[in-house]
């Protein structure tokens, strides 16, 4: 195999989640009336910011060879408390702010310290008490999800103040900016993993942890951050899906768990830690956004969707595993 | 003089809690079990609190243990609550028919059984109250007709059915009755989709998409209030001002009644929260005592309900209502959280 063909072939493997998506668009355009159009596009992107920024948190925590699986009820935590706060009907208090702009901040920085010191907690569970991460962290997505149902009573909070609701309903260019919002975290993100020293040492502890240790890399001081950040984004994530339900019930965002997961592998993330970007896991998002798209304009019925999911993620390893196998013989 | 006194209020306060206490263990009839589904929607935390107060009117203590959706979960609880023995067990089942061997084993325990809101028809209980998910999904094919008529001039047109979890049979059976009566009116399309967990930007979703491949649609039609807050928040998206589309929903949560003073929601069908609970109070002496409940009509908070001699057990039927902007407002509707002021007694 000649150099540029091996490079052509590494940019594919790089890049096939991208491939699938196009590919996926393709058919989906030509076999679905109306799906080739600018609406279908813009909801797909803006289906994927509240999925896409929650996944975010969970591919770093991955990439370093951990796992969070508290990002769900994270996200409800935080949309509950911004709509038990702001909103004013149901449970909702109501409270209001002068200027009125004010609230969009403060209930954003509020649900941002929420999902930051479930993180924190996670990872000082994980990295200074030494337990699984996996049992840690399915344990917050249980105790969290309960402190979203204890503190709601079971009732909903609706119709959040006009100022965060604006965020929620306002399009610019007829895409949401929700999905601007998660795009801006996209890129934000990538740029950190590809250009930061934070970047960098995520990947290589998720690669080797007692190799990067020995590298002089604080790998404590890392995964700390990494947890911290991960419950912070997924607070955004649920204060996104707050903005755009207009409130929070206390089962909102159940079942995105699995999706956020779903992207994550489809994207490319190694579950063994150390590989993957971020690139990749928006691909992966707006994947499974175009297929629930389509499952929606099909009028298949929803159960289909877990299906293809299901079968999405079993291609995205099997392919992850042939993906390596090609790579060592390339090597 | 002054110690006297002292010594005597005391006195007086010993004999009045003494007092109090024995009318408290003469009202004391004993503990009924109500196991809930979940806690994870207004209608079912309200259907606690409602319980609550009305066997407490009548002497009864409950206790409330929560299945989270889930079957087996449900399953075990009935167990543990059988070894308890309670006076009675109030069921709202997660699964129809996987606890029917559990409402047997029940009752062959001497514990009598009642169906609260989801009914049980494939074995024998003592006693059931439902608003009947069949007939909402009646009223609300009655209140499409009447919608569609005064849109569009005749019962023509689009509705986009938004359903609650596909293996949840309460929002299968609105979905049969609704369908049923629908099946009349051929000129009319009705475009349905389910929301997975009844998780509520689900429904924003499906709303968002329908929108770009219905564009026609007339009104949107979903099984829980809560649901139709994420479809009214995608009609703004889309740039539709109330009205523009009709909205309607099911279960008469005090959401759906501020989306209706709002102008965003026509028509709320209100499954009468209260009045089932408080049927259940009603004759709650009668079931302990496995006493016959006699068929026919019985007035339950000023609705005119129907108690009939099913194959499963005595049934009571208690009429849902449409909530609109001219009845929004009405106390009755458990949407308004006024619980009815005048205790209740029981059936003679």
């Amino acid at each position: 195999m000649s150099p540029s063909q091996r490079n052509g072939l590494e940019f594919v493997l790089d890049n096939l989640v991208w491939f699938m998506l196009l590919a996926v668009l393709a058919i989906f355009s030509l076999t679905i009336p109306n799906y080739f159009q600018p609406g279908i596009f813009a909801n797909i992107v803006e289906q994927s910011s509240v999925l896409g920024v929650m996944s975010i948190g969970l591919a770093l925590v991955i990439i370093a060879g951990h796992m969070d699986l508290s990002v769900e009820s994270v996200a409800a935590l935080s949309a509950m408390a911004t709509g038990i706060l702001f909103a004013t009907s149901g449970i909702g208090l109501g409270i209001t702010l002068t200027p009125g702009w004010l609230v969009v901040p403060v209930s954003l920085l509020l649900g941002l310290c929420v999902g930051a010191v479930i993180g924190l907690i996670n990872g000082f569970l994980v990295v200074k008490i030494k337990m699984n991460a996996f049992i840690v962290t399915l344990s917050s997505f249980i105790w969290v999800r309960g402190m979203v149902v204890a503190l709601s009573g079971g009732r909903s909070a609706q119709g959040l103040a006009d100022e965060i609701r604006w965020l929620g309903i306002q399009r610019f260019l007829g895409i949401p900016v929700t999905a601007y919002i998660a795009i801006l975290c996209f890129v934000g993100f990538s740029f950190m993993m590809a250009k930061t020293r934070f970047g960098r040492h995520l990947l290589m502890i998720g690669g080797n942890e007692v190799a990067a240790f020995r590298a002089g890399i604080k790998v404590e001081k890392v995964l700390m951050i990494a947890f911290v950040l991960s419950g912070a984004i997924a607070a955004l994530a649920g204060w996104l899906l707050a903005i755009r339900t207009s409130g929070a019930t206390a089962n909102l965002g159940t079942g995105m768990l699995f999706n956020a997961f779903a992207a994550v592998v489809i994207g490319g993330v190694s579950l063994k830690g150390g590989l993957g970007a971020l690139p990749g896991v928006y691909a992966g998002v707006l994947l499974l956004s175009s297929i629930n798209t389509a499952i929606n304009l099909m009028g298949l019925p929803a159960h289909y969707t877990q299906v293809i999911h299901g079968l999405l993620v079993l291609a995205a390893v099997l392919l992850d595993t042939l993906k390596q196998s090609i790579r060592k013989k390339l090597a | 003089m002054r110690k006297q006194l002292i010594a005597f209020g005391m006195a007086a306060m010993v004999a009045s809690s003494a007092v109090t206490g024995i009318a408290y263990a003469q009202d004391d009839k004993g503990a009924v079990y109500y196991l809930v589904p979940t806690l994870l929607d207004e209608f079912q935390t309200g259907s606690v609190s409602a319980l609550e107060m009305f066997l407490e009117q009548v002497g009864y203590d409950l206790t409330t243990l929560n299945a989270d959706n889930k079957t087996d979960l449900q399953q075990s609880q009935m167990n543990d609550v059988i070894a308890l023995a309670p006076k009675a067990i109030i069921l709202a089942a997660v699964d129809f028919n996987a606890l029917a061997p559990s409402v047997d084993a029940a009752r062959a325990a001497g514990i009598p059984v009642i169906e609260f809101d989801r009914q049980i028809s494939s074995t024998v209980s003592d006693f059931t109250s439902v608003a009947g998910t069949v007939e909402i999904g009646y009223v609300a094919a009655d209140e499409v007709e009447r919608l569609l008529t005064e849109k569009n001039g005749s019962v023509s047109g689009k509705v986009l059915q938004i359903l609650g979890d596909p293996g949840d049979p309460y929002t299968l059976d609105i979905q049969k009755g609704f369908e049923e009566k629908m099946a009349a009116f051929p000129d009319v399309t009705i475009v349905t989709h389910p929301v997975l967990m009844w998780e509520a930007s689900n429904a924003g979703t499906i709303v968002s998409d329908q929108l770009l491949a219905n564009p026609d649609i007339d009104i949107i039609f979903s099984h829980a209030a809560h649901l139709s807050v994420a479809a009214v928040a995608s009609l703004e998206s889309a740039g539709k001002q109330p009205g523009d589309i009709y909205v309607m929903s099911s279960n008469g949560a005090p959401v759906a009644l501020e989306m209706i003073r709002d102008g965003w929601m026509q028509v709320e069908v209100e499954q009468p929260l209260y009045a089932q609970a408080a049927a259940v109070a009603m004759f709650m002496d009668k079931i302990v005592a496995k006493e016959t409940i006699e068929p026919g009509e019985y007035d339950v908070l000023g609705l005119t309900s129907v108690v009939s001699d099913e194959e499963w057990g005595p049934t009571i039927k208690i009429p849902g209502a449409a909530i609109t902007a001219e009845n929004v407002d009405n106390p009755a509707f458990w949407g308004n959280l006024q619980p009815p002021a005048d205790p209740i007694t029981s059936v003679e």
